[in-house]
């Protein structure tokens, strides 16, 4: 690309009703946002052009997630709070951008760089006590590898590489609370809902609905170019 | 009325691509406190229903009467339907989740034959009584409207009114109409009267049905002919500069204009070409205002120029060149559906740059000139070869071309002029490509089957049967180049039911309840459609449906929807019959003089041009 252009990094929720949405479709209503909110948007080169957008790792269809980012190349400076209102006013309000700010064009890419995923999980079992669940979960990290089946294939997942930091549980009223963290890499992005039905179905009860909130992205080190 | 939000959400994590039932997209109007409510149903899935430009409009017009609120439904996918079914959660609008009978209005969409065992399905799932007939005071009125509103007949029985014709003025009469007669506390069947009274409004119970002998009759005050409603100015209407912005990848997902209204090429075998008569042009200032402010409201990524004969629009250069110039370096493609198939077809498409990615599609129709003559397609092989010419080398490498079997007077010889036709056109397209590129070319056939529809100058014809029609997919198949073309066929026993349930009368009701009730639904999805079905459904009820389909008709014969008057005089049907037996073309009134084909007379309208003159 030969003219300058600013990388706008937005934050935004997929949240409410619009939690069903498939990637593809969140990456679809956040362009056609972005063309409503009248930025000027870089276009990528070739017989096909498209805008010059970047989102960060995939959420799945019903999964919510309160710090969801994209980054879109403007061929024009616009104050970052500019931005961010004009987003705000052209985006369904299930996926309302929270933060709008420019980030250096050295930086990574969303999807490289964000490989720490912070989750919730409500589970609504009320006559299930936190113990019980907890218990489960604990051994099902415990047997070190979940496999699950995606598609007609087998995946084997590595529990102590994709949980680093375990998972917590605490009761609220009508159920249960996990919070847990999944390293996403090479090997994919395991799904929280998944690790849980494995758990619940330990526990004794397999159909026990669950409500998964991506709550937070975040980089492996402490340290990065933030800013 | 309750909101069933809590009672649907816990069905979609079990379901396929929940995004068609959780409504909330840019856009939606939503009007919780209108006194008046209306359901606007598609009698399909919600990526197909939104496709829709005419539930676009009139959502639009709706929502706009003060206190009154249009909602959108479609039907679930079975996955979905199972589920409701299996939860006890009745069809229900999207905009409020609230159940579909609670509406004043149901306004169901007929846009193709097969989507009849939809509308059961609809009306069962929304708890709504199948037959009109059997509907009470406080039931929803269900009204029809939709290019199978011309021949009505075959699902009359299940709606309570029928629109022929445009909508754009007649839905805020009906809705008035509908709204007096609820404030007068009138019984359904004063209110039904009342209807009738509304210029294109059909009232199907208030007419006694065509029979072989007889033509329908009408009671109780009804009009004799229902005529259709033609808007005289489109530019009295503007495009919906707002619609609703789908998230999920939706048939035809993109910003839509319609920049004119009719054909009068006039081919033979064309029901749309008929029915919506006469052409009306919108201005190009008009396109190109709507069009930027559709862009800019939405937020699409594509612009399409819809019409049946979009670059037939006599200022097209003009709006092309102010399009791409207003448009340029922002990622925005627009698009033509339909091309002329002249130099002037491709130097439109090029001037929107489709030239590197899009393929270009040609009707040729049929295979040799004789029967091109016959069906009145204004087409020759020497257009069509420059202009594939002038298109490869102009750079484009993909081609579709669509022809039809079984039309009028078909010979074995016109089959094989198919085949030879398209031979010589993958010759000029290999000359004209530089041989590193060959291997891009693609070369597409469609070819689909004949099927005689009411109010053309073919309505009295009998179609193929489904023997024959393999006969000749056989001669066509041998007639076709080896190598280099794809080969498509339309599926034969969707195109014979669609010739049975097309000029069918009202006994077809009983038929349409049986083939739904023994599991049909989605019938033109072909992986749902299932012949035996249907044939199971025609034999219990005593009625022959190849009778129905491939009969030829006695040309002052009662048909069933003689009482539907779409403007173009029977007589001048049955004079283009005859011109097509003689092998006679007729020009087209919007490029040359008027034809007499009735509708301007009839109807109080006019050729309506943009520019001088077409050319």
């Amino acid at each position: 690309m030969a003219d300058a252009t600013y990388r706008l990094r937005v934050t935004y929720a997929k949240t409410g009703r619009l939690r069903y949405l498939s990637h593809l479709e969140v990456v679809h209503a956040c362009e056609r946002a972005v063309r409503r909110a009248g930025l000027e948007y870089a276009v990528t080169q070739g017989f096909n052009p498209r805008m010059k957008i970047a989102f960060g790792p995939a959420l799945p269809v019903g999964t919510a997630g309160n710090a969801e980012a994209y980054d879109v190349w403007l061929t024009r400076f616009v104050a970052p709070d500019d931005a961010l209102k004009t987003l705000r006013n052209a985006t369904p309000e299930g996926l309302a951008p929270a933060e709008a700010r420019y980030v250096g064009e050295r930086e990574g890419s969303l999807a490289a760089i964000m490989t720490l995923a912070d989750y919730e999980v409500s589970v609504e079992v009320p006559d299930m006590g936190p113990g019980s669940l907890a218990e489960a979960l604990g051994d099902v990290i415990a047997s070190g590898s979940l496999e699950l089946e995606h598609k007609g294939a087998i995946k084997a997942y590595d529990l102590a590489t994709c949980l680093p930091e375990g998972a917590r549980v605490r009761e609220e009223t009508g159920g249960s609370v996990v919070s847990l963290t999944v390293r996403m890499g090479a090997w994919g992005s395991l799904r929280p809902e998944a690790l849980l039905r494995e758990a619940l179905r330990r526990a004794g009860a397999p159909d026990a609905p669950v409500a998964v909130t991506r709550t937070n992205l975040r980089p492996e080190e402490a340290c990065t170019t933030r800013g | 009325m309750t909101e069933l939000w809590s009672r649907v959400e816990p069905l979609l994590a079990h379901v396929e691509r929940p995004t068609r039932y959780i409504d909330s997209e840019f856009g939606v109007r939503r009007r919780p406190d209108a006194s008046y409510r209306a359901a606007l149903l598609y009698p399909d899935t919600y990526e197909l229903g939104m496709a829709n430009q005419a539930l676009a409009i009139l959502y639009d017009i709706l929502n706009g009467i003060d206190d009154v609120a249009a909602e959108r439904a479609f039907l679930p996918a079975k996955d979905m339907a199972a589920a409701m079914r299996a939860a006890d959660v009745p069809l229900f609008t999207l905009e409020t989740v609230r159940a579909v009978r609670d509406c004043d209005l149901l306004g169901i969409t007929l846009p193709y034959e097969l989507t009849c065992t939809n509308i059961l399905e609809a009306l069962d799932m929304a708890g709504i009584p199948l037959y009109a007939s059997e509907r009470g005071g406080s039931d929803t009125l269900v009204i029809g409207g939709g290019p199978c509103a011309f021949n009505p007949e075959p699902v009359a029985d299940f709606f309570d009114a029928v629109l022929v014709g445009e909508g754009e003025a007649a839905v805020a009469e009906i809705v008035a109409a509908h709204r007096a007669a609820l404030a007068d506390g009138c019984t359904r069947a004063e209110t039904l009267r009342r209807l009738a009274q509304v210029p294109g409004v059909y009232v199907p119970s208030l007419y006694a049905p065509a029979s072989e002998g007889a033509p329908a009759h009408p009671r109780e005050g009804a009009p004799a002919k229902v005529t259709k409603r033609v808007v005289a100015d489109l530019g009295a209407y503007r495009s919906p500069t707002c619609p609703i912005v789908p998230f999920m990848d939706v048939v035809h997902d993109r910003a839509n204009i319609e920049v004119l209204r009719g054909c009068t090429r006039g081919c033979r075998f064309c029901q749309a070409g008929m029915i919506y008569r006469p052409v009306r042009e919108r201005s190009a200032d008009a396109i190109v205002r709507d069009a930027l402010a559709q862009l800019k409201c939405t937020g699409q990524e594509e612009l399409s120029l819809t019409s049946l004969s979009t670059t037939d629009h006599s200022q097209i250069e003009e709006v092309l060149r102010r399009l791409s110039h207003a448009l340029r370096g922002r990622a925005v493609s627009i698009g033509l559906p339909s091309l002329r198939v002249d130099s002037f077809g491709v130097a439109m498409a090029r001037l929107v740059g489709e030239g590197a990615r899009g393929g270009l599609t040609f009707a040729p129709e049929a295979g040799t000139q004789r029967l091109r003559d016959v069906i009145n397609k204004n087409v020759t092989e020497e257009d069509l070869l420059a202009t594939v010419r002038t298109a490869f080398e102009g750079g484009w490498r993909r081609l579709k071309l669509y022809f039809m079997l079984g039309l009028p007077t078909e010979t074995d010889d016109d089959i094989r002029g198919i085949g030879s036709l398209v031979n010589k056109v993958l010759a000029v397209a290999r000359e004209a490509t530089p041989p590193a590129q060959r291997g891009g070319m693609r070369i597409a056939v469609s070819v689909s089957t004949f099927v005689p529809k009411a109010h053309t100058p073919f309505q009295w014809e009998g179609q193929l049967t489904l023997e024959q029609v393999r006969e000749r997919q056989r001669i066509l198949r041998e007639s076709m180049p080896r190598k280099g073309v794809e080969l498509h066929w339309h599926d034969a026993e969707v195109s014979f039911l669609e010739g049975a349930l097309a000029r069918g009368g009202r006994d077809l009701a009983r038929v349409i309840e049986r083939a739904w009730r023994s599991g049909g639904g989605f019938d033109a999805w072909t992986e749902h459609f299932v012949l035996r079905r249907w044939l199971d459904a025609f034999a219990a009820e005593g009625i022959d449906p190849v009778s129905l389909a491939s009969r030829s008709r006695e040309l002052d014969a009662p048909l069933p929807w003689d009482h539907i008057d779409s403007g173009v005089a029977r007589a001048y049907l049955a004079k283009e019959r005859a011109r097509a037996l003689e092998g006679v073309v007729t020009p087209d009134c919007s490029f040359e003089e008027c034809t007499a084909c009735g509708v301007c007379s009839s109807l109080g309208v006019d050729v309506v041009l943009a520019g001088d003159h077409r050319g």
